[in-house]
């Protein structure tokens, strides 16, 4: 007896094509199965890449319900109902390329020829930062998409300032003592969630490494680690500072790292800057000669360096940075900082001391290498939820600063810099800064534009001196363009692979309002959303599995390059985002500034034969081509044959990169930009210097409050927001098997709130509830539980979309983004963060809003699978 | 040889590749499930936790649905894959009633015709893999026995992420199933039902 079937469906007869996945930003390799009837029929991860291991996480198994989406753009269109909104019928006109290419021109020039301030790009295709950057090409600084907002605005800064890189991860291949805080490193979320997700388990069973989990939710890290720690929302700094506390007061600390791996002997005057001598170089103290010496002088020790201690040198009292930071850990003891998080001081006593003794301090390991270095196998981790704060600069130091008190950066089993893309496979990310520290590189996406009042960029950039762009700015500005003195406004908007409206924070109505005050918005994607709804001409782009890239984001452990190439021939009539950006510069009369930027943005002004030639326009195929000779020499059909270049990440470039050099403990860099903002807001008269926050910018942690704790007390719950790895770094709720698994999860379709909080305050599960900030308001289902901490409200990102023109994504009762600010009070000016967490107070209603009623909702999709239980078959 | 599965219940995320990658090696519609992965909090706050639990016909050597099958449709293969003969099936669900681990699905004709998408609607990707399946019978996993059959491994197994479906001959002791099994512990789901099931659980 045999099945009656046909094969299943990756043994059927045809071929298989190497390839990268962009179900998200990372590059997982696949592997993509094509019938010979030209069907793609099944996608694998690749084994042979070091990095996912022939791994794919639920997204990148979805992939094929993304190229095969009936709701797909599959020709230029034009709008033609003049009235925009959500879910609002555009009345599509099919039109050809030429046209749309005309009226987009056209549509473009006539604002860019007047002022290019007057253009607002979102360009958010992370595999293609020459896409991203286009805008440079027009001479415009705006910048209208999320990245930067839930994104890491301080996070990258911070990893720059310590790491000189773009991300982070833990040493998953030595680390025997993980924290995860606010993370799902390793489980559900951060750097490659599939292949950290199996570098971490084996770490976990194969090694027995011990993971702790801080955060409000019971996340799926949380209920893997070996410990669950609840903390109330938007306290994680003080957490580490408690641990600090610990490390430092018990000296716990790995006092050799500091000394010679740190700039924390480096002497601190009363300004907040080191004392330096009449040539600038800095003076540390020499407690064995019991002097003051200059930082590089020959008689200099080590051991000798003075870490703790007060101290006179040429009459300006002065303070080890290390001992700054001592002081002001004198009041951040585990029972004051308990009183704020709720975490337990003894637990909190307890983790720090687990973790100093985990970190085997003294301990050296010989690598492959041949260098013996030290092992320091205990590494904390964290990320958005414990990042996203009003002051994000600050709060990413603490965590930093962990590490580095038990001196573990960098270093093996320890807490690691990633890098975006290195470009070329002999680049180091690290250069020689000031008197022997580490060149702080805070700017790992390009600098910041010159700062000038009034603002040329529309969200503020130039105002943000070591920042990642905060977008949510757009609208503050926007409603009150006086005060900011503004002088100009935007009226078309470029929009590639980016939803805005649905992913920057701030209430919905007021930035479809926004959206309205638009002269012209042009959106280039593959399938519709919130966005497109307000789009006044689509051009379709070709998806992953029909184009050519060549890339490689933020992989920890690995490195090298992702080569993506076709499986078929676009089955639609749509084009790459290359060939689609390439014509609108030439007809903007741009292509030679364009292809500059690439050269610049690529790094092919690394290997003059590969850099573009200014008139020419390239195909996706011939960047990528270059991307992989950039990257190790490799012409196009090798990696057409191998589907990609990655290695594990040679140790040089992984291990101590910056041996030799300080590390910045202290970042006396923060006062330098605050300093230098401060004068410049002076020079040219800005009236908004006095309300500016400059306090935001300190050296080092303080334990000073984040603004949304003052929120009035009526709004007596925080309320959080999470992603799960179904959903996290990218849209995936348009695509049904993602949704045939989120919806039937209640941690996606519930508002979680604790069970013995929601009793006490009246209310128990299924209530349906109005949840309202001071800034928006959205609605839900209560779903009661034991995993969340009392003071907190947790609502998926499951529950974000908002009624659109793709019918087939269920709508949900609000976005969590509605209820969080989109001013300075709650923006970190140190680095552009905006505050990711609120307070909210809960009404019971007796039914549904209207607009939840009209059917298609995420509530009805849960109700029915409710109904079909129990009626045969599985549901 | 006796294939079989097991389950480290350590190693699972909750992060349902598995039951994505099943549904599409088997071009299944909307609301059929080869594989789940079911998730239980337990426990009160603070010390509150929640258990991942994956799940796939448990291919008994004593198959329940197989004694009850009136058409002869369900049978085990010579290496214990238990299977259903789509040809033989007269769609009765008299199986889904006998296993005790819920695993069999009603290919529903309307969800065939209708498509992921709705409307009948029907994507490429579902014209070229609903052919495989017959409406009305009722079916389940059979370990992915086209690839097994090929040397390769289920669909689910080399997409876990943290490799936490381990699969292999449950008759070689030294397999890396039954090592699992050893080491740590292995036990079936409701064992008290006596079916003699070829997955196993360690924690």
């Amino acid at each position: 007896m045999t099945n009656p079937s046909p094969t299943a469906n990756s043994i059927k007869s045809g071929r298989w094509v190497r390839s990268t996945c962009k179900m998200c930003l990372h590059s997982c390799s696949n592997m993509i199965h094509v019938t010979d009837d030209g069907i793609i029929n099944k996608i694998e991860g690749d084994p042979t890449n070091p990095s996912n291991n022939g791994k794919l996480c639920p997204k990148g198994n979805s992939a094929i319900l993304r190229h095969y989406d009936p709701r797909r753009f599959k020709e230029p269109l034009k709008r033609t109902n003049p009235e925009k909104g959500p879910g609002i019928d555009p009345k599509w006109e099919p039109i050809s390329w030429d046209e749309a290419f005309e009226i987009t021109a056209r549509e473009i020039k006539k604002s860019l020829d007047e002022d290019p301030r007057k253009i607002l790009p979102s360009l958010e295709d992370f595999q293609k930062m020459h896409i991203w950057f286009w805008p440079l090409a027009i001479g415009c600084h705006n910048f209208y998409q999320s990245g930067g907002t839930m994104c890491g605005g301080a996070y990258h800064p911070m990893n720059g300032y310590i790491h000189s890189a773009f991300g982070c991860a833990n040493d998953a291949k030595y680390c025997n003592y993980w924290i995860n805080n606010g993370t799902g490193d390793g489980f559900s979320s951060h750097l490659h969630a599939a292949a950290q997700s199996n570098w971490v388990a084996k770490a976990r069973i194969d090694r027995g490494m011990r993971v702790v989990s801080v955060e409000p939710r019971l996340s799926i890290g949380s209920a893997k680690a070996d410990e669950w720690v609840p903390i109330r929302p938007a306290t994680d700094r003080h957490f580490a500072l408690g641990m600090s506390h610990v490390l430092v007061n018990e000296g716990l600390c790995d006092f050799d790292f500091l000394r010679k791996d740190s700039n924390a002997p480096y002497l601190v005057g009363p300004d907040g800057y080191f004392v330096r001598d009449t040539e600038k170089q800095i003076y540390v103290w020499d407690s064995k000669d019991n002097c003051a010496k200059l930082w590089n002088d020959p008689t200099l020790e080590n051991d000798n360096l003075a870490l703790e201690g007060n101290y006179t040198v040429n009459g300006v009292e002065c303070r080890p940075a290390f001992q700054v930071y001592k002081d002001i850990l004198a009041e951040c003891s585990p029972e004051e900082m308990e009183k704020i998080t709720t975490v337990p001081a003894e637990t909190t006593r307890r983790i720090a001391r687990e973790f100093s003794e985990a970190a085997k301090i003294g301990q050296t390991i010989k690598i492959e290498d041949g260098r013996t270095v030290p092992l320091r196998p205990a590494a904390y981790n964290y990320y958005r939820g414990a990042q996203g704060r009003k002051l994000g600069a600050q709060t990413n130091q603490a965590f930093k600063l962990v590490n580095m008190l038990i001196g573990n950066i960098d270093t093996p089993g320890g807490h690691m810099g990633v890098t975006i893309d290195d470009g070329q496979v002999d680049n180091n990310h690290v250069e020689m800064g000031e008197c022997g520290q580490m060149l702080g590189t805070p700017h790992q996406l390009g600098h910041m534009p010159e700062f000038a009042y009034p603002t040329n960029e529309y969200h503020l950039a130039s105002h943000f001196p070591n920042g990642v762009n905060a977008p949510h700015l757009n609208l503050l500005v926007h409603e009150n363009r006086e005060y900011w003195g503004v002088e100009f406004t935007p009226d078309v908007i470029v929009n590639c692979h980016s939803n805005p409206v649905w992913s920057i924070q701030g209430p919905r109505e007021k930035w479809v309002k926004f959206l309205k005050d638009m002269r012209f918005i042009v959106c280039v994607d593959v399938v519709p959303n919130e966005m497109t709804d307000f789009a006044d001409v689509i051009l379709p782009s070709s998806d992953v599995l029909e184009t050519w890239n060549c890339t490689m984001i933020e992989p920890p452990h690995t490195e090298g390059q992702c080569f993506r190439q076709p499986a078929t021939d676009p089955i639609y009539n749509t084009k790459s985002e290359e060939e689609i950006f390439y014509e609108l510069s030439e007809r903007l009369g741009c292509l030679e500034a364009y292809n500059s930027v690439i050269n610049m943005i690529l790094g092919f002004e690394q290997k003059p034969e590969l850099q573009l030639d200014l008139d020419k326009k390239y195909t996706d195929r011939e960047i990528a081509r270059r991307k992989g000779l950039l990257w190790n020499g490799k012409d196009i059909d090798w990696y057409m044959e191998h589907g990609h270049s990655v290695t594990e990440r040679r140790l040089d470039k992984w291990y101590r990169p910056w041996e030799g050099m300080r590390l910045n403990f202290y970042i006396e860099d923060m006062l330098k930009e605050r300093d230098g903002l401060k004068a410049k807001m002076e020079a040219m008269k800005t009236p908004y210097i006095n309300d500016w926050p400059f306090d935001d910018f300190q050296p080092l942690p303080t334990a000073r409050l984040d603004t949304l704790h003052t929120l009035p007390e009526e709004y007596n719950l925080y309320a959080i927001t999470f992603k799960d790895i179904q959903l996290n770094f990218g849209e995936s709720l348009s695509n049904p098997w993602i949704r045939d698994i989120v919806f039937r999860d209640p941690v996606h379709t519930g508002l979680l709130i604790n069970t013995a909080t929601a009793a006490k305050m009246g209310f128990e599960a299924g209530d349906v509830v109005k949840v309202e900030s001071p800034y928006g308001h959205l609605y839900g289902r209560l779903q009661t539980t034991e995993g969340m901490h009392p003071d907190a409200i947790g609502v998926s990102n499951a529950l974000s979309r908002t009624k659109s023109e793709n019918t087939y994504v269920a709508m949900s009762g609000g976005h969590f983004n509605d209820m969080l600010p989109y001013d300075m009070e709650n923006t970190d000016a140190a680095s552009g963060q905006p505050e990711t967490t609120t307070k909210v107070k809960l009404t019971k209603l007796d039914d549904w809003p209207d607009f939840l009623k009209q059917g298609g909702s995420i509530y009805d999709f849960v109700d029915e699978l409710e109904t079909k239980k129990g009626k045969g078959g599985q549901h | 040889m006796k294939r079989g599965m097991v389950f480290d219940l350590r190693r699972c995320i909750g992060c349902n590749a598995c039951v994505v990658a099943c549904k599409q090696e088997n071009s299944l519609p909307d609301g059929v499930f080869f594989t789940k992965t079911l998730s239980e909090e337990y426990g009160v706050y603070p010390a509150a936790n929640r258990v991942y639990i994956p799940t796939l016909c448990n291919h008994c050597e004593d198959a329940p649905c197989e004694k009850v099958c009136p058409s002869g449709a369900t049978y085990t293969r010579d290496d214990g894959i238990v299977m259903v003969d789509d040809a033989l099936c007269i769609g009765c669900g008299t199986c889904a009633v006998a296993c005790p681990y819920d695993q069999r699905s009603q290919m529903d004709a309307d969800n065939l015709k209708d498509g992921m998408y709705g409307g009948g609607n029907l994507t490429e990707f579902e014209k070229d893999g609903y052919g495989r399946w017959t409406p009305g019978t009722v079916t389940k996993c059979d370990f992915c026995s086209q690839r097994v059959d090929v040397g390769l491994e289920p669909a689910c197994v080399v997409t876990c992420p943290t490799d936490a479906r381990i699969f292999g001959d449950l008759d070689d002791p030294n397999s890396a199933p039954n090592k699992l099994i050893r080491e740590r512990g292995g036990q079936p789901a409701l064992a008290e039902k006596n079916t003699k099931p070829k997955v196993y659980y360690v924690d």
